[in-house]
């Protein structure tokens, strides 16, 4: 109600600063005037036939500017080192690990499937050929080409649905096709193509959700909020960016069931069950099932994934045990008590080693050593690796397997000394614990205690036998609960580079792992070496997928190294910086992602603008001044706010991130702004629509969605058609000056790179 | 109802707009806020019954002025002589709690190694940088330097005595006590202004007096106890000024008015001078004065656009012309105190640098010539001077080294020679490298010119080649080296070419042609096209750990660019074109130095022992082990009773705001009660400060400490005290409401309870003796790891152990034996103890002597180091070691050095220092258990105090992290460079 009773003018109106995702207001509207009606009849064929053949020639250009020359280059470029290299991995069914989510990936598999792939190539640098390799690239580029295709239909879409005008929709459309940036990663087999598409069908199908507001659970309308659910889960199982787009359409949900909350609801107040029953829909459609979906993918992952492959070393035991071919599964041993073991750190690959060699009296920073014999981590095979597991009741008894948490001693072999540790500071570290060797005599004798050691195996229950390989464990020094622990900074020459190896009192810390490699002891035809052919292991997927996700977050936020690329976010909107993908230096072609950077000026100023006009709107009507008309404020607010919103939420959380950031992360962003765009093209330079403070009806009423066409109808859209013109030609021509960085066609001259270094690009062969 | 409002008298009205357009705003969420909240409330109070009409009803509401209701004069200078009364005894009352014992301890403690080492750098002029704002830093110089202060004394490391050097400790500590005592009646005249009962402004400045953690802060050399002063101040002016302008617009623009806004400025001026927490409290009043503006906005009847923007200028003036200036105002005062180099200049530009004492340079000539000898500087790192000497690299091509060498130096003098010998007037090549000094004209260096750097002093010429330099062992990188012999004409690898780099470079000259200091330039290796390259990358000890130098292909720009600093040529006379350095204005210094702090700041990511994250403050989870000592112990901890009351008013109100915004959105009238709405408002500013000075810690990736938590905690207590307030007195229906009985017993309730769990945990707060069992008792949860067995079992013993702790003990009895790693050659060493003579105990006495010891510790004799003298530099270390001698004066043999040399970690008389990580405490507790191969056990273990003994039994605790230790941001800034 104090939406539509509330006057134009007034400060009451308290939707104004809402952002629905809606085109046309909840206002109720018979406000068209019989006239309208009755033109609106005629035109209606006429009308929605302009918006089809608009949306046919722009799809059509979309595919042509987005398959022209996809088979140049024929190397690898960028980033396709990786997704390629994953794509291959799947159709191998060899397992990896990578940080992003399979859904983008599986499709690219999926692609290299049905041309009959079977990925023999690895993708290893960039500049690789294609063809010498046989590789179907074309194919594979194919994929993220229509997709960024459709991504400009999508767009079209998404601005027909909120009932712009036909000059605002081509404008907001056409900067994406004409959007060097759009095109450039759209061509090559990166993963932003799909979640771009996906975060465009998101706001396209909340808006279509939305329009149907009238009529709650209906049929249509579980439809579409099934399918904006479905687009959200498809986005974030690209990448975790696409949780910005859950932000956007999130934001969007609470306001308006922040309007169903209202008792002064234009239709009526909803009882607290019927507000309930609201909420669980959304929350099963835009939270639970695509959930579901994105698990789903997950299981797709690891039905695929089967054989064991270079991202086993991410998992953990139990998990590489669920791989066939898998080492652990062709080499781990159960380890019995006088067993000769290689033992070896888990994150350096150091071997555990001794020598003859003692510790110096004295370190560089005046500390004092125990002098005792070096134990120290060597990285290649050696015999000076070879330690006996003796047990700690002296028991000769041979033949008993080692179980988690048994009390061990570890005999040097070649020197015949004996593991052990003590309460003396380490070479480098003050706090951590010396490990060195004695001999036998004293590590039964007075040494006796020092010398033991419990191996405590990585999620082992009580009673695990300790394996070779399949065996995480930690050593931990039974008296003083040390563990044994290495790293990679090297000793002096004293200790011949190699590492220094210490006890840990932190005990929990992953970088204490060690594994038994081997038991050179057993000979090549040992009978304990012949086991039956075991089984696959199987572990829930639940159990799995956790893992899996616990290690991608992990390794997700160590991913800080720079990159010479990298941009951050505050230089996106201007177009400060793009990266270089590729580069020839033979022909001097070069392909350089960025954007067109007219269509980007433009739309940034633009987003400045609308906060401009929201801003003077609210300080005028708070001095009651009225400046707009009802259905262009709500217009303004509602549905330029809603993708204002998506901008916003798709661009300001980059500079909370800390990782390295490229331009393409702009790209969900910048298809919000293209939107902003053509809303305000529309809004600056069409006339006011029909006047409507006459035709303020009797509210409640069932209400229909107005299209651009009935409310301009009988108005000249000449301002807007002659704006839009403006802004193709403008697009077209930065979009062919930058075009041959972005298609990597043709070589230019030196004179040619300068110019388009407009803002200082580092582009290549500029000299 | 809309009619009446605009008769805008004082009597009960029905809501206004103000009320309604302030108070849902704090927290409805989304963008939305604002508006709907505005024109809800309109439609609902005003127009609900009329809705075609609600045109009549908006224009209406405009009527109102922008008064709130339920409001009354608050001015803190008319209250009743009681309240000062009360106000004053508070006041001594507070006095005395802080400044008991202030004495005690008499050594340094926690982060005053910082805040007491820059005051003596202030005292001595010296430039340090620090990543907080000078203001304090200053002000607690002041105070020591007006108690006779020489700055002589360093505050070096925590647990050093103050006595013995005669530092006016006490004095210093003054300073933040009274800002700490200041903030107790802040909290009384703020509680008054915004309306509270004098009963309930004398419970929470109660609150503030017995709050430990605000105390302990208070009785040290911090920072934070001046920060929450200010900040008190700042919410005191401000919340004074929202009182006048909440009465409307006959208090507008009064003497009152204007008196609080301008406090408010200044308040917020020297909040953030203090430290940059400041912007919170900024942020806090900016948001606030926004929501007034608009409100003011909004009232169309008595504010004219042109009275509005008297509003917005008189605003604009006050919080931020006149915070701006103020801290300006302190960087410059503090560039006039600081004059020396000092420890803090390799933070800054070559340019800043110049602005101080010594390191002011001559004007030089401006043109580089073929065969002048210069010294050239790297642009980026602050490293120094491309230096040799002559040491040969331990690896790669075993040439002489290279290397950036920070100091003015012979070796680093090159003499810049064409690629060829220049021909003499008879066409013959002259030889030699003076060469070019014979010419008649002199040659300038042209870009792109060929060059060859001789090295006077060893005659080698800078040369690179294809071998991996020494520490960055990169594919891109080579070496660099200084190659050849006096004669020697050199070879193809000793060419460089000059690149000058147009944009860096300033004039126009020295974009043709070299120029001292103006010309920025890259050296690129003519054979391989790498270019000379530094970075922060320290060579080894064979170096002296100077700056590695490489030649690098593609490395970054910045890092690549060197300039002449000093140059000299026979053809460059006296009369030569000369230049200096840029001449920095006020205004470069100030943002370079803005510039290198938040940089600094932005890079304090090391964790430190006792770091905490924001979500644990609010729960009281654990504290800060300050010092410790003597067994007793000062441990930075909150009073419980108060943290957890004041973050449950906080809670109460949140969840109120929840529950009253839902309400209001499914049309509950509760905005039109007029206690309703002032709780929601009043409450909610404090909440909102409280906010404002909790929530950005989040996105604060740097280490955090509990004592952050401070400024939020003042407001959280205000929101406590408003709260109990309303609940006691204010509340409609609560009985004894007009003789507020229930808010006088209440308060007093309260007050004792706090006061009564002050008194618990005030041995942690003053470092008084306490007892285990005490200690025990009052630790509630195993995170407060304060160490009880720090404590005797009974306070008798303290007075009989007095003797013994003393001994074992007192901070001159420190053994600093964590060094930095020796150097190359040897190092003298010097021994001195300090003399400390109790009487009749073993005395201490003072000892100087210098020691040779090679790089590995062994002790030279006299031979030995005559033999090396002059092959190796000798660097002087300070070691510290201390004798125990009986009353004649012979020594009691120090039981370390009867140990064999392999005696574990030292477990010297001293307990293992707590400042240096070089020495573990396990090691040396267990040393005596008898671990450590050939640990004499003997009578050391009974002189290491308990509170080893007892961390060596428990042989899985970490002892390293029970020991004091600075938070690091501004040892940081002053001792690493940012990389």
């Amino acid at each position: 109600m104090a939406r539509s009773s509330t006057p134009q003018g007034s400060l009451r109106q308290r939707n104004v600063g809402s952002k629905k995702g809606e085109s046309t207001v909840s206002s109720p509207e018979p406000d068209i005037s019989k006239l309208a009606k009755a033109t609106q009849k005629k035109t209606k064929v006429d009308n929605e036939r302009d918006y089809k053949i608009a949306l046919a020639i722009i799809t059509a250009l979309a595919f042509v500017t987005r398959f022209w020359g996809i088979s140049h280059p024929n190397e690898v470029v960028f980033d396709e080192v990786h997704f390629g290299k994953f794509a291959s991995y799947y159709l191998e069914r060899t397992y990896f690990f990578d940080v992003h989510p399979p859904f983008g990936k599986l499709l690219f598999a999926f692609m290299g499937w049905l041309v009959g792939y079977d990925g023999h190539f690895h993708f290893e640098n960039i500049g690789d050929s294609y063809i010498d390799n046989k590789v179907p690239y074309v194919a594979f580029r194919a994929l993220p080409a229509i997709l960024g295709a459709l991504t400009v239909s999508v767009t079209y879409l998404i601005m027909w649905e909120s009932g712009y005008s036909l000059p605002a929709c081509i404008v907001a459309a056409s900067l994406v096709l004409l959007d060097n940036a759009h095109i450039g990663q759209t061509r090559l087999i990166l993963l932003d193509a799909t979640l771009v598409l996906a975060m465009a069908c998101s706001l396209l199908f909340y808006i279509k959700f939305y329009k149907l507001r009238h009529q709650p659970f209906s049929k249509k309308w579980w439809k579409w909020l099934i399918l904006t659910g479905f687009a959200l889960s498809c986005d974030i199982s690209v990448k975790y960016v696409g949780l910005f787009a859950f932000v956007t359409i999130g934001s969007a949900v609470l306001i308006d069931l922040w309007d169903l909350l209202d008792v002064n609801r234009a239709k009526g107040a909803l009882s607290i069950p019927e507000f309930g029953k609201h909420f669980a829909a959304r929350a099963f459609g835009l939270i639970i099932m695509p959930f579901i979906f994105y698990l789903f993918w997950f299981q797709v992952h690891f039905t695929i994934l089967n054989r064991s492959g270079p991202g086993d070393d991410f998992m953990t035991p139990e998990f590489q045990e669920t791989l066939s071919d898998n080492v652990m599964l062709a080499n781990s041993l159960d380890i019995q008590y006088y067993d000769t073991l290689t033992i070896r750190h888990k994150e350096t690959k150091a071997y555990l080693h001794s020598h003859e060699d003692h510790y110096p009296l004295r370190y560089d920073d005046g500390r004092v050593s125990s002098q005792g014999q070096q134990v120290t981590g060597y990285p290649y095979n050696d015999t000076n690796n070879h330690w006996q597991i003796l047990p700690a009741d002296g028991n000769q008894e041979t033949g008993r397997n080692i179980l988690n948490h048994d009390l061990v001693r570890l005999r040097h072999l070649a020197t015949d000394k004996i593991l052990l540790s003590h309460d003396v500071a380490s070479p480098y570290y003050p706090t951590n614990q010396e490990f060195t060797a004695v001999s036998a005599e004293d590590a039964l004798g007075k040494r006796a205690n020092d010398t033991l050691f419990e191996i405590r195996i990585e999620h082992g229950k009580k009673k695990h036998n300790f394996k070779t390989v399949a065996s995480h464990f930690k050593l931990i020094h039974n008296p003083s609960k040390v563990a044994m622990w290495t790293h990679t900074k090297p000793l002096p020459d004293w200790g011949y580079k190699q590492q220094e190896i210490n006890g840990n009192k932190q005990v929990a810390a992953s970088s204490n792992v060690w594994v038994a490699e081997d038991i050179p002891s057993l000979a090549e035809g040992d009978p304990r070496r012949n086991k039956p052919e075991r089984k696959v292991k199987s572990m829930a997927f639940l159990r799995k997928w956790f893992e899996l996700q616990k290690a991608m977050f992990y390794h997700n936020s160590r991913l800080t190294s720079s990159h010479p690329y990298s941009s951050h976010p505050y230089q996106w909107p201007f177009l400060l910086r793009g990266v270089s993908f590729w580069t020839q230096a033979d022909t001097r072609q070069q392909i350089y992602f960025l954007g067109n950077p007219f269509g980007w000026w433009l739309a940034s100023s633009l987003l400045a603008v609308y906060a401009g006009i929201v801003m003077a709107d609210q300080v005028s009507l708070r001095r009651g001044i009225d400046a707009l008309d009802h259905r262009t404020r709500s217009r303004l607010y509602n549905s330029t706010g809603f993708f204002f919103l998506a901008w916003a939420t798709h661009y300001f959380p980059f500079y909370l991130m800390g990782r390295q950031l490229f331009l393409h992360h702009y790209l969900p962003a910048h298809v919000a702004s293209c939107l902003v765009t053509g809303a305000l093209i529309e809004f600056i330079f069409n006339p006011d629509t029909a006047d409507e403070e006459s035709i303020y009806g009797p509210r409640g009423g069932p209400n229909k969605h107005v299209s651009a066409r009935e409310r301009f109808a009988g108005r000249s859209m000449k301002g807007a058609w002659i704006a839009c013109l403006t802004v193709i030609s403008i697009a077209i021509a930065g979009w062919y000056f930058f075009l041959p960085l972005t298609y990597g066609y043709p070589g230019l001259s030196v004179e040619q790179v300068k110019m388009r270094k407009l803002l200082g690009y580092d582009l290549h062969f500029a000299k | 109802m809309g009619k009446s409002n605009s008769t805008r008298g004082r009597s009960p009205l029905p809501p206004t707009e103000k009320q309604f357009a302030t108070s849902p705003t704090l927290t409805v969420p989304g963008d939305a806020g604002k508006t709907r909240s505005k024109s809800r409330s309109k439609s609902r109070s005003k127009s609900r019954s009329r809705k075609n009409k609600a045109v009549a009803a908006g224009a209406a509401g405009k009527d109102t002025s922008y008064k709130s209701d339920g409001v009354d004069d608050h001015d803190v200078f008319l209250l009743p002589l009681s309240d000062y009364g009360v106000m004053i005894g508070l006041t001594i009352l507070a006095l005395v709690v802080r400044v008991y014992k202030i004495y005690q301890p008499s050594s340094v403690v926690f982060d005053e190694v910082h805040f007491g080492g820059f005051a003596s750098k202030y005292i001595k002029g010296k430039f340090f940088m620090d990543v907080h704002p000078p203001l304090a830093k200053m002000l607690i110089a002041l105070t020591g330097w007006l108690a006779g202060f020489d700055g002589s004394f360093d505050f070096k490391e925590i647990g050093k005595d103050y006595v013995e050097p005669n530092v006016p400790y006490v004095a210093m500590r003054l300073f933040p006590a009274l800002c700490g005592v200041a903030v107790a009646p802040f909290m009384y005249l703020t509680l008054k202004s915004v309306g509270c009962r004098s009963m309930t402004a004398l419970m929470g400045t109660g609150l503030i007096i017995f709050e430990n953690g605000l105390l302990t802060q208070a009785r040290l050399i911090l920072l934070d106890s001046p920060l929450v002063a200010a900040t008190a101040f700042t919410a005191l002016a401000f919340n004074a000024f929202t009182n006048q302008h909440e009465q409307g617009p006959e208090k507008a623009f009064g003497i009152s008015w204007w008196f609080w806004l301008i406090n408010t400025g200044i308040g917020l001026g020297i909040t953030f001078s203090i430290k940059w927490v400041g912007l919170f409290t900024i942020a806090w009043v900016g948001i606030l004065t926004v929501l007034q503006l608009w409100i003011l906005l909004g009232d169309t009847k008595n504010v004219s656009i042109r009275l509005w923007f008297k509003h917005f200028t008189a605003r604009v003036f006050a919080l931020i012309v006149i915070p701006l200036t103020f801290y300006m105002a302190m960087f410059a005062i503090h560039f006039v105190c600081l004059v020396n180099p000092g420890d803090g200049d390799g933070f800054m530009s070559s340019e800043f640098q110049a602005t101080l004492n010594t390191k002011k340079m001559k004007d030089v000539p401006a043109d580089v010539v073929m065969g002048s000898r210069v010294t050239i500087r790297h642009v980026n790192t602050q490293g120094g001077y491309l230096h040799s000497h002559p040491l040969m690299y331990p690896t790669g091509s075993k040439q002489q080294q290279i290397t950036l060498y920070p100091h003015k130096d012979e070796n680093n003098v090159w003499l810049l020679e064409n690629q060829t010998q220049p021909l003499g007037v008879d066409g013959e090549p002259i030889n030699g490298t003076n060469a070019w000094d014979l010419l008649p004209e002199p040659q300038y260096i042209k870009d792109g010119a060929v060059l060859r750097l001789y090295h006077t002093n060893t005659h080698r010429r800078l040369h690179s080649h294809d071998v991996r330099p020494p520490v960055t062992e990169a594919d891109w990188q080579n070496e660099v080296s200084a190659y050849g012999y006096e004669g020697f004409e050199g070879d193809a690898n000793d060419y460089f070419r000059v690149e000058i780099m147009g944009k860096k470079s300033r004039g126009a000259v020295a974009k043709e042609r070299l120029r001292t200091i103006e010309t920025k330039f890259r050296l690129v290796h003519v054979m391989t096209g790498c270019v000379l390259f530094s970075h922060k990358v320290k060579l080894p000890e064979w170096a002296s750990e100077q700056q590695e130098v490489t030649c690098a292909r593609g490395g970054s720009l910045p890092n690549s660019l060197w300039y002449v600093e000093w140059n000299e040529s026979p053809h460059l006379g006296p009369s030569a074109e000369k230049v200096n350095y840029r001449k920095l204005g006020f205004f470069d210094k100030f943002f370079e130095l803005q510039r290198v702090m938040w940089k600094t700041n932005a890079g304090l990511t090391d964790s430190h022992t006792w770091d905490s994250r924001p979500q644990s403050w609010p729960i009281l989870r654990r504290g800060i082990n300050f010092w410790g000592r003597a067994h007793t112990q000062i441990y930075l901890i909150g009073n419980p009773v108060i943290w957890w009351a004041s973050s449950a008013a906080v809670v109460t109100w949140v969840v109120f705001k929840a529950i009253a915004v839902l309400r209001w959105q499914r049309n509950c009238s509760d905005y039109s009660n007029v206690t309703f709405k002032r709780f929601d408002y009043e409450v909610g500013t404090s909440v909102l400060g409280w906010a404002l000075h909790y929530f950005p810690f989040y996105l604060m990736k740097r280490q955090l400490f509990l004592h952050h938590y401070f400024p939020a905690l003042y407001f959280a207590i205000i929101a406590f005290c408003q709260v109990f307030d309303y609940a006691t007195a204010r509340l409609p229906g609560v009985r004894g409401r007009e003789s507020s009985f229930i808010n006088k017993i209440g308060a007093v309730a309260f007050l004792t309870l706090s006061a009564a769990v002050f008194v618990l945990y005030s041995p942690l707060a003053y470092g008084n003796p306490w007892t285990k069992a005490e200690c025990n008792r009052v630790k509630l949860f195993p995170t407060w790891d304060f160490d009880c067995k720090t404590f005797y079992d009974s306070y008798d013993k303290y007075t009989l152990h007095t003797v013994q702790a003393g001994t074992a003990a007192t901070p001159s009895g420190q053994a600093v034996d964590a060094q930095a790693p020796g150097h190359e050659g040897g190092g003298a060493q010097e021994a001195a103890s300090v003399s400390d003579a109790p009487q009749g105990e073993p005395r201490i006495i003072k000892q100087e002597k210098v020691e040779y010891r090679d790089s590995d510790g062994n002790l030279l004799n006299e031979e030995q180091v005559k033999a090396l003298e002059g092959k190796v530099e000798f660097e002087t270390k300070y070691e510290t070691r201390t004798r125990v001698v009986d009353e004649f004066g012979n020594e009691i043999p120090n039981p370390e050095e009867l140990r064999p040399a392999g005696a574990a970690g030292a477990a010297g008389v001293a307990p293992p220092h707590p400042d240096v990580e070089g020495v573990d405490k396990e090691t040396v507790g267990s040393g005596s258990v008898g671990d450590a191969p050939a640990a004499g056990v003997d009578d050391d273990a009974a002189r290491a105090p308990p509170q080893d003994a007892a961390a060596s039994r428990d042989g899985e605790k970490e002892a390293e992290i029970n020991q004091p230790k600075p938070a690091s941001e501004g040892k940081e800034a002053t001792v690493h460079e940012e990389l």
